[in-house]
């Protein structure tokens, strides 16, 4: 996964050990390398900025060592890991814990922009917790097919739906999911939502009142992997507007070249929880930042 | 020179324009610029003007489709809005007399035939979508519509799922469409590229539509997809809604990529009422504005026309919320007024308005609290309204540019 990302990672790591001439680090060729860094980062679909941010954090670690370090292929190692290391360490977040450790129902809510995968992550979610009594809560009242599309899996999944009509308040659908969760002693509700771009003002403003109205355990921000220089730009504006506690990115497996993950960390300052792997129940995967830098790094160092 | 090109690459890079095609474009401007006679030109201006020509080059012809009998399949990745786009294609030909009938054949995803069904109710057209097998119901679908027009969405898939592009082929074996779009999300990254080039290996696409352009993503990935498929662009997508499809300009959209906006048009009509400190078109795509910025704003725009008349010209085709487009001058009066009642504090700092500091403001300028909060509730609109012009961050000069 991410081969994309690890190549450039790798090819940069050679550049600067075998460029420098006495085994020591030139600052030429540091500056010139972290320039073809940040077009390889970018390359690999972190968004420009935060390449830019990254290959600046790099050359203020690796400043210090030049013409210091015999050997710098060791230098490099250390500090590009630290610096994505920088970007991936944000407070921690346990979904199975906040899910698995409520007292009534827990409550979920997923959001992000149109045709991300949010449906299709909460039935994978159900499925992940499917040892618990599941409510899903067709929050999507507004495209054309949703509701029937999280009934299908709701039915092949087993777990209990509740929806209102076609147009519907999302925040009325959302409560009466949680409503039903109480009195029937369920462990917990996992609210779909319509897509929305962040530049819908009105659509913005739902979310909100969706969130103070039906007060979520955790938000849940989904975007695609595939995704460029937006992905930061539109997670940020979910972060600012609405607020969430993580994100889920998904079609890691349409050959994702892994930058969106540094660009959403980065610009939401929240962890991944979750990355989608494929189109079954089972494609969802913990994220954790060490597989990351094991997948982008190669062995560690 | 160097810098302004450097500027150009940036912008590009932010818009997710690949970064060989990047390369490549600075390499000619640079040739160009060095080597053509600006006669007379300011070198930015020539140089710009070189710009945009190599990047309309790049985007190819403005195809968009004839209004005549045919049949269509649109394919592309998952979630990327073909089914939505089917339905506002059909909307577009049912408009210019034809008829037609949408056919799913996503017999993958769950539901979503019964939302293309929705959807061809809501545009008044015919539907076909029996389950089972994608191909069969392709064919019984052309047969069982019998519509001068055919529409056939199709399931998501991408480059690495080999079953769903095999049977991708067979539909289109099986179909024969006239007219093979490639539906494209315009946030894709750098998978635009490969992604394009599969799909032209296996059926060969005839255009590309981008979608979800009504957000910040510039589309810089349809350059790509172009170019892998030897294509142009034939619609763009900018909305939820089933007439929210619009013809490809190019222009527009070269100069979304490189964060200008079409702001030359609007600097010729400022310069014509307004000198150049009056309007100052960085600060409204910052997306940071200060009440003291709309007060500014409120002073210019009004001597230069009506301010949805004005947002036409700038980048994004931009949906005013109807509580900014629909102000009224005394209203635009009256916030002015209440800004006048502010501290400097108050005007920087929008977001400190608490209840006691409304109740003042409200008696100093002799108004209510409920107008005050109006005023904020604007100013929040408008800031969220550009935000979304904003180019590629706050230091790319380019967009400063027509203002000097």
């Amino acid at each position: 996964m991410f081969e994309g990302l690890r190549g450039k990672v790798k090819s940069f790591r050679e550049t600067v050990s075998t460029t420098s001439a006495a085994r020591r680090l030139k600052e030429r060729t540091l500056d010139d390398a972290l320039d073809r860094l940040v077009l390889d980062l970018v390359e690999s679909d972190v968004a420009y900025d935060v390449a830019e941010e990254i290959a600046d954090e790099l050359g203020r670690k690796l400043e210090g060592e030049v013409g210091l370090v015999e050997g710098p292929g060791a230098a490099v190692d250390g500090a590009m890991q630290q610096a994505l290391r920088d970007v991936l360490d944000v407070d921690g977040l346990d979904v199975d814990r906040t899910v698995r450790g409520g007292e009534g129902p827990v409550h979920v809510l997923f959001v992000g922009p149109n045709g991300a995968g949010k449906t299709t992550t909460v039935a994978k979610l159900a499925r992940r917790y499917d040892d618990l009594d599941v409510v899903l809560a067709a929050g999507d009242t507004f495209r054309a097919g949703a509701s029937e599309q999280l009934g299908e899996h709701a039915e092949a999944l087993g777990v209990k739906m509740v929806q209102h009509e076609r147009g519907a308040d999302p925040a009325a659908v959302i409560y009466d999911a949680m409503e039903h969760a109480r009195a029937s002693g369920r462990d917990l509700v996992l609210s779909d939502t319509a897509g929305r771009l962040h530049t819908r003002v009105g659509l913005m403003d739902q979310l909100e009142k969706i969130k103070r109205v039906t007060e979520p355990d955790l938000v849940i921000f989904v975007d695609e992997a595939v995704a460029g220089n937006d992905a930061a730009e539109r997670s940020r504006e979910f972060r600012e507007e609405v607020g969430i506690d993580g994100s889920v990115l998904t079609k890691v497996d349409a050959d994702s070249k892994g930058g969106a993950v540094l660009s959403v960390v980065h610009a939401t300052g929240r962890p991944i929880a979750f990355v989608g792997t494929g189109q079954g129940y089972e494609d969802l995967k913990p994220f954790e930042v060490e597989w990351y830098l094991e997948e982008v790094l190669g062995a560690g160092p | 020179m160097e810098e302004l090109s450097r500027d150009v690459q940036r912008a590009l890079l932010r818009s997710d324009v690949d970064v060989r095609t990047v390369k490549e474009v600075t390499a000619r401007i640079r040739k160009r610029s060095l080597e053509e006679d600006p006669k007379g030109v300011p070198v930015r201006e020539h140089v710009l003007r070189v710009v945009h020509e190599e990047l309309l080059n790049l985007v190819g012809e403005e195809s968009g489709m004839r209004p005549e009998p045919q049949t269509v399949m649109l394919v592309g990745l998952q979630g990327s809005g073909k089914t939505t786009t089917a339905a506002k294609l059909a909307r577009w030909f049912k408009r210019k007399g034809l008829s037609v009938g949408l056919v799913s054949t996503d017999t993958w995803r769950p539901g979503a035939s019964d939302q293309l069904g929705q959807l061809a109710d809501e545009a008044g057209v015919r539907f076909y979508g029996e389950g089972g097998d994608a191909v069969e119901t392709a064919r019984r679908g052309l047969e069982e519509l019998d519509t001068e027009v055919t529409i056939i969405d199709t399931a998501g898939r991408h480059s690495l799922e080999h079953e769903l592009i095999d049977e991708m082929v067979r539909l289109d074996n099986a179909v024969q469409p006239d007219q093979k779009l490639l539906v494209l999300d315009a946030s894709i990254g750098k998978q635009a590229k490969s992604q394009a080039a599969a799909f032209e290996e296996a059926i060969g696409i005839s255009g590309v539509i981008i979608t979800k352009l009504d957000g910040t993503a510039k589309g810089g990935g349809a350059l790509s997809a172009v170019s892998e498929t030897g294509s142009s662009v034939a619609f763009t997508g900018t909305g939820e809604h089933l007439s929210d499809l619009e013809r490809f300009e190019a222009d527009g959209f070269v100069s979304r990529l490189l964060g200008m906006g079409d702001l030359g048009k609007l600097a010729r009509r400022a310069e014509e009422t307004l000198s150049e400190e009056e309007v100052d078109a960085s600060k409204l795509l910052s997306g940071k504005l200060t009440l003291n910025d709309v007060y500014e704003q409120l002073e210019g725009v009004q001597s230069l026309g009506p301010l949805d008349q004005v947002l036409d010209m700038l980048p994004v085709p931009v949906e005013l919320p109807s509580d900014v487009a629909d102000v009224t001058e005394k209203k635009l009066e009256q916030y002015r007024v209440i800004m006048d009642s502010m501290t400097e504090y108050e005007l920087e700092n929008p977001r400190k308005m608490n209840a006691s500091r409304s109740s003042r403001v409200a008696r100093g300028s002799g108004t209510s609290r409920e107008e005050v909060k109006e005023l904020l509730d604007y100013h929040k609109t408008m800031q969220r309204t550009f935000k979304q012009m904003r180019g590629g961050g706050g230091r790319n000069p380019l967009k400063r540019l027509p203002f000097g």
